[in-house]
């Protein structure tokens, strides 16, 4: 099985596009780049090597991600800030129709009037299929290294 | 920061700030708090189940190992060599057969005695430690151990009380309901860092009227609000806390109309995550416990934890959460407490509130350590009470806290 070139940089665009909606703030867009059928989670390093199933988040249908962007856009209670997430080069296989991509990930968070420190750094392992032309992420697992997250997440990652 | 006045006001319903910020009382705190008679929770004993199997955590600012041994027994020792005072054990868990120091390789058994020093005897008839050394005087120091229903205790203090004297009732009551004698599945682990005294993380499950105003999510969908139905109960001591409650409908009423974050028209796009089952006995929806000095059990719905707290100076803590189900369990059992995890935890529904409140409560007392934190609502008293729109376990937790600190 092999994957295009077109392919590739599809993946990737996909991706960068993810990273980028998120850092924008626009949290309404980010359902859209999931599948109908779908899960998103964060889980720690430390249970994933394990296999303890418990997730810092998940969502396992659209209706779950939905919950989730009203929370944090709405409900939830949180200062201003910024996120820049940096990205490493995407490591893509599987076939043109179901793409298994591992790529690194760090996020630096600026609080408003504090330093900028980093909240968190590990890597997303991502299957990606294709759905009406375009493609969709029908898992995201973000499994992240950092021991002791600095306070809380309060968006997507 | 100006030097505090570390004189306590007049009665319990004012509390000075100077608690949370200064040094020389967070350093008294560790001696005569988290190293004296008191029984600190150290973990479960699903998280260690086999002969070897140990986790590394933390009382106060020393580090231990809690390990299972050979015959089944839990042990806690301070994770530091006798020999040179090498921190031995670096990883958060795993498996042993024995506890060797890298430096020089004194070695340890599962119970912390010393089984082994290199050229104890010297070599080619040089050296070596002195006839009279004492194996059995240079093991690691020790804790007393207490287990039950699988949750772990340990206290650093000959005068502690037995674990049941030490709880009292009702909280004793309100701990079986949780661990019940069934054995505990783990399914994982949180850490989060905040930057607040370890005991406004204590405060913030005691306050019971503060989920209905800063909680979005647990007000509009009824899981604790002050209109619920709910006791707040505490041990002689006042340091220990029960609160419970029955969980209320999504309607306006004469509680929720007071409240700006209620909202009526709210629902979720996927309901899984509130479907929630009875499983205890009784009518309670909700029981969240503080235990003295170093611990918050949790039952929301069907969301159990354990969440750890270990103070970092007196300007930050961490917050440490162990969830967990029954062995008994079943798949959907399992998937439904794993999807109201969501409530709580470092990017918890209810949680990302909590934790971004304590941070700006600690900078905003930071620089006045001589003003005072008001606690009167419900009055002045520090009795139990069948209702949250009060601020009575606050109260009663500082009555404990001066009689403990002798202030």
């Amino acid at each position: 099985m092999t994957i295009s070139p077109e392919r590739r940089s599809e993946v990737t665009d996909l991706i960068n596009a993810y990273a980028l909606a998120i850092d924008d703030g626009e949290l309404e867009r980010w359902p859209g780049f999931f599948a109908a059928d779908c899960v998103y989670k964060i889980v720690s390093k430390e249970n994933f090597d394990s296999g303890l199933p418990l997730a810092l988040l998940l969502c396992d249908s659209q209706g779950m991600l939905a919950d989730r962007m009203e929370a944090f856009s709405k409900l939830n209670v949180f200062g201003p800030r910024s996120w820049r997430h940096m990205l490493g080069a995407v490591h893509a296989t599987g076939s043109e129709d179901e793409i298994s991509a591992r790529t690194n990930f760090v996020i630096f968070e600026t609080l408003a009037g504090k330093d900028t420190h980093i909240l968190c750094a590990g890597e997303y392992r991502d299957v990606i299929v294709s759905e009406k032309d375009a493609l969709k992420f029908r898992e995201r697992l973000c499994v992240y290294d950092t021991t002791m997250i600095p306070n809380s997440i309060v968006r997507p990652i | 920061m100006s030097e505090a006045s570390l004189t306590w006001p007049d009665g319990n319903d004012r509390v000075p700030y100077w608690i949370y910020t200064d040094q020389g009382n967070y350093e008294r705190e560790l001696e005569k708090i988290f190293y004296g008679p008191v029984w600190n929770y150290v973990g479960l004993e699903c998280e260690i189940p086999n002969a070897g199997d140990f986790k590394r955590t933390q009382i106060g600012d020393q580090s231990i190992i809690v390990v299972r041994d050979q015959d089944g027994g839990v042990n806690a020792l301070v994770n530091r060599c006798a020999h040179r005072g090498v921190k031995i054990c670096e990883q958060d868990k795993g498996s042993f057969a024995e506890i060797m120091c890298p430096y020089h390789q004194w070695t340890y058994d599962l119970k912390g005695d010393l089984l082994g020093v290199p050229f104890n005897r010297g070599v080619k008839g040089k050296g070596g430690m002195p006839e009279d050394f004492s194996m059995a005087e240079n093991g690691l120091d020790k804790l007393k151990v207490h287990v039950r229903n699988g949750g772990i205790f340990a206290t650093m203090s000959d005068e502690t009380p037995s674990f049941e004297e030490y709880m009292g009732q009702p909280i004793l009551g309100y701990y079986d309901r949780e661990f019940d004698g069934r054995t505990l599945k783990l399914l994982g682990h949180s850490r989060q860092r905040i930057g607040a005294n370890w005991k406004l993380m204590l405060e913030n499950i005691k306050d019971t009227h503060h989920a209905s105003l800063l909680h979005v999510f647990f007000v509009t969908f009824g899981l604790f609000r002050v209109d619920n139905d709910s006791t707040v109960e505490m041990d002689d001591t006042g340091l220990h806390t029960a609160l419970s409650s029955i969980r209320g409908k999504q309607e306006l009423n004469d509680g929720t109309a007071q409240m700006r974050s209620f909202d009526s028209d709210l629902k979720l796009s996927d309901p899984n995550l509130l479907d929630v089952v009875r499983e205890f006995p009784g009518d309670r929806t909700v029981v969240m416990q503080t235990i003295w000095p170093n611990v918050i059990l949790q039952q929301q719905s069907n969301t159990l934890a354990t969440r750890q707290i270990v103070p970092k100076g007196p300007n930050a803590c961490e917050l440490h959460w162990t969830f967990f189900g029954y062995e008994d369990d079943d798949e959907e059992m399992t998937a439904r407490r794993l999807r109201q995890a969501n409530l709580m935890g470092p990017s918890g529904l209810v949680s990302i509130d909590d934790g971004q409140i304590l941070e700006r409560t600690q900078e905003g007392i930071l620089a006045h350590p001589d003003a005072e934190g008001v606690v009167e609502l419900g009055g002045r008293d520090t009795d139990d009470t069948d209702h949250m729109v009060t601020e009575v376990a606050l109260r009663a937790f500082y009555k404990g806290y001066r009689n403990v600190m002798g202030l």
